[in-house]
């Protein structure tokens, strides 16, 4: 066999340039300089000062609200965070209850929202047929797009004279929960009243969960949908069935994903205004049970007394409101972390 | 390409928002009134949306946002709005612990623009048929607003109402949650007459011890709270409202089509606001005439009309005020002043015409004739000669005295406390529709099943037909489903019954005891009620052992509590899921054995 | 390896005549299995991967079934009464009556796929019914004072609370909205995207702290917006309660959203397209204005109309700050001035039919309004930067075809 030898005879193809003679100086390297034309100066003063005025209107607001805020928390101290009743002109108020309140309508939105979401999310990225996909995650986006007082205006009129019914079965068979109980209503007679299951923070939770849901689901199908397909594949490959494949690949693979979208989703309900607005009947004392009439949440306190609130209680709502800002703030922020830190989020944009 | 592409985009749109915004408007050539804006009361907003409505035509253009009255006296202090429209003054040493209002002084003047009563709106049904005539003492009233009386057939209120089985059903009041007139009202009325009741409430409810009378109502377990009369009207009307009876003016519940319940007054009869018994009313109301002190002068001191011994007279009238601006300063100036002054020359004048077929008691002549004055005040107003005989008003009589309250009606003897039955003559929205009533018998068994309808005797003069009750209803001038709403537009629209007096009947008339009335049918519905020893208490299940609740409301899951019914039910269930998947379980089970 | 070839070729029978392959044996090489089973009865070939009649049936009889053993349960045989109670329990013996037809022809594993397969077709079948019931809802109780064309012609002014459905209309709230959504659109397109395009481009720490003070801000809850500027504006500064303060208000709530999808889009800007400008002696801006941005576009685009339709339905900062009118009001610097959020939300309050039907009806404008915002945000966006359309690429395609014909027309005629 022939051997590939390059012996050939070849010109050098490399030369070495010959040096400068003894007296011309050492070349210096060449002195690059980032000095840029007008348009580039005038275009990266305009984006920085673009820049500086979005945050100074974005501090602006932070400090503003917190400066407002103090003069009202100078006043309680600590026990604005102990006090249920909220009559800042006599000194007396504090966010137990409405803190309280709207972390209970979110928590149970996120509740009802969250098997719904999940489960849609798998059915978009694993069960659904090709055809049905795209469609389908339109129709979710879409979900996610319909203003909240559309929701607001659904819960009020169709969805309140149904869940009353779905209330009073659940406080007839659950009511020994303590959560589910409700004060003063015998399930059983028919003559106690519907309104004690009306105006409830289940009611108002339901609504909020289905303005939720959609946020939770994109966020859910995002990660889903990259799911490695090796894993995927090698599980089918091990004769697993698709559940068996969702089970072991998919959902821990999207754990991070979950939570996070989770967290956006109860970010949301924290933060919802009308729908709550449109559905509660105000209550200032601690309520931990759902089915009862009776709710609160800081963004409807806020909207239904700003008009008629003094100088010391317009500082007293923005308390209020800061408050729920720290909280959202928080939330939101515990959810990009772990949508960052998990596998499947680190490229998301949740 | 591209720009011509987003330049015709620019162009179009903006000939969208341009042809939009140039839609013809009405003609505002005649005088140039400059656009105002306003805030306040919801007690008074319906009043108010009419004569903004009919101002139109000459040209004003007025805003009105009926938000609350501390709303609006609040946002007229910041001066974010021109005018405000308050059931009461401006608080400068409010007793329930709210910051104190402070205008500063010589900046203001009030006016009374509408004159009505806060009247309790309820929504309560027997056997499917709702309830129309329902009677309350005072007493009751504050018992049942502090949360002491629970259910509708509490012995109290069947006291007050001798000839309805009341059912046993949760009472749910619904109050106001804003700041409220209506609100400050009905607690003034409430501390004047009850200091008891409203105190251990006060304590109660966590605001000991401000407990003056206060724009915001306190609340306790058990009460429903909405925004706005509108609020109120509208959860009372709810199908699922049942048992509940809010506070609101008289006009929202003619809107509504809902009964109001009857207040008992001094003189020992029950009786609604209509805009005849408020005129009544109100003449004992004591106005400031203090011309030297504006912060007081022309407000309203209501004790006189508490303790009112007129048999006509309704505790709860009550007058609702404008708060014009006597000087220029921040958004209001001399042109907006003109609108103003024509804006309230309108409402003192020609408005009044229509007050009563609203719901509310039009203004008589001597507070429409300080008004005129006062309306002098506003800087740029164009002060109008207005002769007073030209505005039509039904309370004017040529003596000066209130035309309006000298032909009230005297109640039914019917209407009377204490006596066996009570009239079945329906009340506010409802006032054409009857409810049947027990005649004599013992009015303090809640069990009696109701008598049926004997022959009826010759109608009492009272009982003039089914439309009598409905002249005092306030005018029913709209068609079928309209009873007592406005018809809008400038018209004379008081059809202010002098007919009425047909049904008056002389006192000591002995009409009532052995009167039975036929039941008139109402909304619909069959005319009998049923008589087959239906248990109201109970409802009127049509299967053994099943509580329905009645039509309209929501049929619930309810079980009757019979013992030892849980675990036969789960024998059925697990009898008849044994009955289906048994034998294919079976069939598989063994199948499998088969092949050798 | 010569060996195992030469015993590969002496080891068959020799090939028939005229061949010349090497390898060929007559003795078939390939056996095809036996298809009958022990009794000799021929199998049927098992589909996978598409549902079979068989499945359909099973799911049907077992609806059925349910429903049924549902109906004897609920009206016959027990006390029980209600409808949500019927929907359960419907909805439990569906499932259990599905294991058990299924564990009859499959293993346990199978059953259990099937079960959650249900399940999850469940759940988006909710969400999809709770979508089809708000729209179809709202469309209903709308649609006397939808079908009414004075509804969109007219406004309120003259119309009072019983006035029939023939009066009166919402153009103020139309025309309140768009009024609104082009004040904040002027104020947030180009503050935002200048923003979004200062956080891409300019490295550093600054860059890093406007970026979490914007993630922190889309937080920010509406009401607080709305809030700000009624204390600041309305209060502060002594202004009436306008448009203007209201699209403010919207601005800053709108604003952050805006910024932060269009960072997410500009980030997408495959980076070896910067480098191949900046390569071209391109100075910064020459490549933001002529690369990236047109790259992105489709991507900006969608986020701005996302925004907008997230501030066009928004109602409270709206609430705080634009006060309530019922008549037409097309200046956005005085007087108050209603949207269609804000419309429909205080029309419903009232107990009035034909007023709720009105704000049923304004929040259906509403609905098909952001509906068709987000659809034509889909057909515009939703390809990555860079990813041509069909019709694009067809163009493209035509560009280069003109261009080669021009090509070789300059070399043939130098040729």
């Amino acid at each position: 066999m022939a051997v590939l030898d390059d012996t050939r005879e070849m010109d050098p193809v490399t030369t070495v340039p010959a040096l400068p003679e003894a007296d011309t100086p050492a070349p210096k390297p060449r002195d690059v300089s980032t000095r840029r034309g007008l348009g580039d100066r005038i275009f990266r003063g305009g984006a920085s000062l673009s820049g500086v005025l979005v945050l100074s209107v974005m501090v602006a607001v932070g400090l503003f609200l917190s400066i407002e805020a103090t003069q009202a928390l100078r006043s309680t101290g600590v026990s604005f965070f102990t006090t249920s009743e909220w009559q800042p002109d006599r000194n007396k108020f504090g966010i137990a209850a409405v803190l309280l309140g709207t972390v209970v309508i979110a928590l149970v939105a996120v509740a009802i929202a969250l098997p719904i979401s999940i489960g849609t999310a798998l059915f978009i990225t694993e069960v659904a047929p090709t055809w049905l996909r795209s469609t389908l995650v339109a129709l979710v986006d879409l979900m996610a797009a319909v203003p909240s007082v559309v929701y607001g205006l659904w819960g009020l009129f169709l969805l309140q004279g149904q869940l009353v019914g779905v209330s009073r079965w659940i406080n007839a068979w659950l009511g020994w929960i303590p959560v589910f109980n409700v004060a003063g209503a015998d399930p059983h007679s028919p003559l106690s009243s519907a309104s004690v299951y009306t105006a409830s923070a289940f009611i108002a939770g339901v609504v909020v969960a289905m303005m939720v849901m959609p946020i939770q689901c994109v966020v859910m199908r995002e990660v889903f949908s990259q799911v490695p397909l090796g894993e995927r594949e090698g599980a089918y490959a091990l004769g697993s069935t698709r559940w068996g494949m969702i089970r072991v690949v998919a959902l821990p693979f999207g754990r991070g994903g979950m939570i996070g979208g989770t967290m956006l989703g109860l970010g949301r309900a924290l933060g919802e205004t009308i729908a709550v607005l449109l559905i509660i009947s105000p209550r200032f004392d601690i309520n931990l049970h759902i089915l009862e009439a009776g709710a609160n949440s800081v963004s409807s306190l806020i909207a239904l007394r700003y008009s008629e609130a003094s100088g010391f209680g317009l500082s007293a709502l923005m308390a209020a409101g800061l408050a729920l800002f720290a909280v959202t703030l928080v939330v939101n922020f515990t959810a990009s972390w772990f949508v960052a830190r998990s596998r499947s989020g680190a490229s998301s944009e949740a | 390409m591209k720009q011509q592409r987003f330049a015709g985009a620019a162009v179009v749109i903006a000939g969208v928002v341009l042809a939009l915004t140039c839609v013809p408007t009405p003609t505002q050539a005649r005088d140039s009134y400059q656009r105002i804006s306003g805030e306040g009361s919801s007690w008074a907003a319906n009043a108010i949306d009419a004569m903004r409505v009919n101002v139109r035509q000459f040209g004003m253009t007025v805003d009105y946002n009926p938000s609350g009255s501390s709303a609006g006296r609040k946002n007229y202090l910041n001066g974010t709005v021109d005018f405000a429209a308050s059931d009461i003054p401006f608080q400068f040493q409010p007793e329930d612990g709210s910051a104190p209002e402070n205008p500063a002084p010589g900046t203001y003047a009030y006016i009374p623009v509408v004159a009505g009563g806060t009247a309790f709106m309820y929504n309560l049904k027997i056997n499917g048929k709702r309830v129309t005539n329902l009677r309350l003492s005072g007493q009751n009233v504050a018992r049942i607003f502090t949360g002491e009386l629970t259910v509708w057939n509490d012995p109290a209120l069947v006291a007050d109402n001798p000839g309805l089985v009341l059912p046993a059903r949760t009472i749910v009041p619904v109050v106001r949650s804003d700041g409220s007139g209506s609100s400050a009202q009905f607690t003034k009325w409430m501390i004047s007459q009850y200091p008891q009741i409203w105190n251990t409430f006060c304590d109660k409810s966590g605001r000991a011890p401000a407990c003056g009378f206060t724009s915001f109502y306190p609340t306790l377990p058990g009460m429903i709270a909405q925004g706005g009369d509108l609020g109120i009207a509208g959860y009372v009307s709810q199908g699922f409202a049942e048992g509940a009876i809010g506070y609101v003016n008289y006009s929202y519940a003619l809107g509504s089509q809902f009964p109001v319940a009857k207040v008992l007054n001094n003189a020992g009869f029950y009786t609604e606001p209509t805009p005849q018994n408020v005129a009544v009313s109100l003449l004992k109301a004591q106005i400031n005439t203090n011309e030297a002190d504006p912060t007081v002068y022309l407000t309203q001191n209501l004790d006189g009309v508490y303790s009112d011994t007129d048999p006509r007279s309704y505790q709860l009238s009550s007058y609702s005020y404008f708060i014009l601006p006597t000087v220029v300063g921040g958004q209001f100036n001399a042109e907006k002043g003109k609108t103003l002054a024509a804006f309230a020359y309108y409402a003192m004048c020609q408005a009044q015409q229509q007050s009563a077929s609203l719901g509310y008691s039009p203004m008589p002549i001597n507070l429409v004739q300080a008004s005129f004055d006062q309306i002098r005040k506003i800087p740029g107003a164009v002060v109008q000669d207005i002769d007073i005989s030209t505005c039509k008003n039904p309370t004017f009589a040529a003596d000066g005295s209130n035309l309006l309250a000298d032909t009230a009606p005297q109640p039914k003897s019917c209407d009377k406390q204490a006596q066996v039955s009570q009239c079945p003559d329906g009340t506010g929205g409802m006032s054409n529709v009857q409810t049947a009533v027990k005649s004599g018998g013992d009015p303090a068994a809640p069990t009696a099943t109701v008598q049926p309808p004997t022959a009826s005797t010759a109608p009492p003069a009272g009982g003039g037909g089914a439309t009598g009750g409905g002249a005092t209803g306030g005018g029913a001038t709209g068609g079928g489903g309209t009873g007592g709403g406005a018809t809008g537009g400038g018209a004379t629209g008081a059809t202010l019954p002098g007919a009425v007096t047909d049904s008056t009947i002389a006192a000591g008339d002995p009409t009532l005891p052995g009167d039975t009335v036929q039941v008139v049918p109402g909304l619909g519905e069959p005319g009998d009620i049923s008589v087959d020893g239906c248990d109201p208490d109970a409802g009127c299940g049509a299967q053994a052992g099943v509580a329905q609740v009645e039509v309209g409301a929501i049929t619930t899951t309810t079980l009757k509590a019979e013992p030892g019914s849980l675990p036969l039910i789960l024998l059925n269930i697990v009898l008849v899921l044994g009955l289906i998947v048994g034998p294919p379980l079976a069939w598989k089970h063994f199948s499998r054995k088969s092949p050798a | 390896m010569t060996a195992l070839m030469d015993d590969l070729a002496t080891s068959t029978a020799t090939p028939p005549a005229g061949t010349a392959m090497p390898f060929v044996t007559t003795s078939p090489l390939t056996t095809l299995p036996d298809r009958r089973d022990a009794a000799g009865v021929p199998q049927h070939r098992r589909v996978v991967g598409h549902i079979s009649r068989h499945d359909v049936m099973v799911i049907v009889g077992a609806l059925i079934s349910a429903v049924a053993t549902t109906m004897l349960v609920f009206g016959r045989f027990t006390p029980l009464d209600g409808q949500p109670g019927f929907t359960v329990v419907a909805f439990v013996l569906f499932l259990a009556i599905y294991a058990v037809l299924v564990s009859l022809t499959e293993s346990l594993p199978a059953v259990v796929d099937r079960v959650m397969t249900a399940l999850l077709a469940t759940a988006a079948i909710v969400a999809l019914a709770a979508l089809f019931s708000v729209v179809v809802f709202v469309l209903w109780r709308g649609r006397e004072a939808l079908s009414k064309p004075n509804f969109y012609l007219e406004d309120l002014s003259v119309t009072g609370p019983l006035d029939p459905l023939e009066v009166g209309g919402i153009l103020h709230a139309i025309v309140g909205t768009l009024v609104m959504t082009t004040i904040a659109l002027i104020i947030t397109v180009p503050l935002g995207l200048a923003c979004a395009v200062y956080l891409t481009e300019a490295k550093g720490r600054g860059a890093n702290l406007v970026r979490t003070v914007v993630t922190a801000m889309t937080a920010l809850p509406s009401i607080l917006a709305g809030l700000f500027i009624f204390a600041t504006w309305i209060l502060i500064l002594g202004n009436q309660r306008s448009g203007l303060a209201a699209s403010i208000a919207i601005s800053i709530m709108m604003l952050p959203i805006i910024i932060r999808s269009a960072d997410v889009v500009l980030r997408l800007v495959p980076g070896n397209l910067r480098e191949a400008s900046a390569a071209l002696g391109a100075p910064q801006w020459r490549t933001v204005w002529h690369v990236v941005l047109p790259t992105a576009r489709t991507g900006l685009t969608t986020s701005v109309i996302l925004g907008v339709a997230r501030g066009v339905g928004e109602t409270a900062p709206v609430l705080l700050t634009a006060g309530f009118t019922a008549t037409m009001n097309a200046n956005p610097t005085k007087n108050p001035m209603v949207s269609l959020p804000l419309a429909a939300y205080e029309l419903v309050r009232s107990p009035q039919p034909e007023l709720i039907a009105r704000g049923f009806g304004a929040a259906a404008v509403l609905m098909i309004l952001v509906l068709a915002l987000f659809t034509v945000a889909r057909i515009f966006g939703g390809r990555p930067a860079g990813r041509l359309s069909k019709r694009q690429a067809k163009r493209a395609a035509a560009r280069s075809t003109a261009d080669l014909a021009r090509f070789t027309s300059r070399q043939e005629g130098v040729s």
